[in-house]
């Protein structure tokens, strides 16, 4: 029996919301932290709401909610959010030759959703490339700003009952996850060239407390990875030639 | 006043991630761009969870007393075996949770 388009709809729709549902529950501790801290530091219910809903980015809520207490100016507050948010851009990049071509609506929400989790789950050649897959995408990344957004939610209204959350390791529920998205993309040498220089970078210049440095970090890393790419396919391409040279007649024979 | 912060945080947020998929902004990418590129999950990811393993309260922490360090490995492991989300996420929680308790004690 042939799919129908209704059915094939639904199924994409499904492997999206599926996909995606362990990030969304990994990131429960992460939004009941950044809803209840909103409360803790005396934001209204409306403003802690906003945040998730408007803003929707985590670690820039959480720094942002911190620096608006710390009565820090507006230019601070939006110049660390621009900072941390400016890893965006690459995920722009890289999307922008499949994203661009989109008609406006799918283009301005797949923009809005455009979070680290999502782009995690972007990485096939093939992903926003037809109607099913942009399915697949939304619903992935709808279902993660409903989940942020109810955690949010319910940290607000847990908010001044919980103790201070800030020390009890809830991050490493966050890592775990991105630890669980990477190491199994590492299926090539320029790829775990690109993961250790990232990994390693990323320590040594957020321990220099170097604003920019998870997207120095992670250029750097590209670079790394793009130059081995680069030299190994040289070498390939060396070895060819020596080929070649050996034994004329395939050339010949070409 | 904080509503006005946090309206134009949404604006600074939302721009960064559709900046570049604007289709009348003026860049075309290469073929040397778009390999370049090609590694950038893996390099922003990795750049976003290492700092969280191996650094505590702004102090470099490589010792069998992090339990961040024991859990991550674990979960390193169980991912380059297994492949799987939800096994690595187990693995690396319950190991967590029990190097927490067990290094408080």
């Amino acid at each position: 029996m042939a799919l129908t388009k209704k059915k094939a709809r639904w199924l994409m729709a499904r492997k999206g919301f599926l996909d995606m549902l362990p990030l969304n529950l990994a990131v429960l501790p992460w939004g009941i932290l950044c809803g209840s801290l909103a409360v803790q530091r005396d934001f209204s219910a409306l403003e802690a709401i906003l945040m998730p809903l408007i803003v929707f980015a985590g670690s820039a809520q959480l720094v942002a909610i911190e620096l608006i207490a710390n009565n820090a100016s507006l230019a601070t507050i939006l110049f660390t959010t621009f900072i941390i948010s400016s890893r965006h851009f690459l995920y722009g990049l890289a999307l922008r030759d499949k994203l661009k071509v989109l008609p406006t609506k799918w283009r301005y929400s797949l923009g809005f959703l455009l979070t680290d989790e999502l782009f995690a789950l972007s990485s096939h050649h093939k992903s926003f490339v037809g109607q099913l897959r942009l399915v697949y995408a939304v619903v992935a990344g709808g279902s993660f700003y409903v989940f942020w957004l109810v955690w949010n939610v319910a940290g607000v209204i847990a908010g001044s009952y919980l103790p201070d959350l800030t020390h009890l390791g809830l991050d490493f529920a966050i890592a775990v996850t991105f630890i669980a998205l990477v190491i199994p993309t590492i299926i090539n040498i320029p790829i775990l060239v690109t993961v250790l220089v990232a990994a390693l970078l990323s320590v040594v210049f957020k321990l220099m407390q170097f604003e920019l440095d998870l997207v120095a970090a992670a250029l750097i890393a590209m670079y790394s990875g793009y130059l081995t790419d680069r030299f190994l396919h040289k070498k390939n391409d060396v070895n060819n030639a020596d080929n070649h040279k050996i034994s004329p007649s395939v050339k010949d024979s070409k | 006043m904080t509503l006005l912060t946090i309206l134009l945080m949404a604006v600074i947020t939302f721009s960064t991630r559709y900046l570049f998929i604007h289709p009348r902004l003026p860049v075309r990418l290469g073929a040397k761009m778009a390999k370049l590129l090609s590694f950038s999950a893996p390099a922003v990811l990795t750049a976003i969870w290492v700092p969280i393993i191996f650094i505590q309260q702004g102090q470099l922490s490589i010792s069998l007393h992090n339990p961040y360090l024991i859990a991550a490995t674990l979960a390193i492991v169980a991912a380059a075996k297994s492949k799987s989300i939800y096994l690595t996420m187990f693995v690396g929680l319950i190991t967590f949770v029990l190097s927490r308790y067990i290094l408080s004690l």
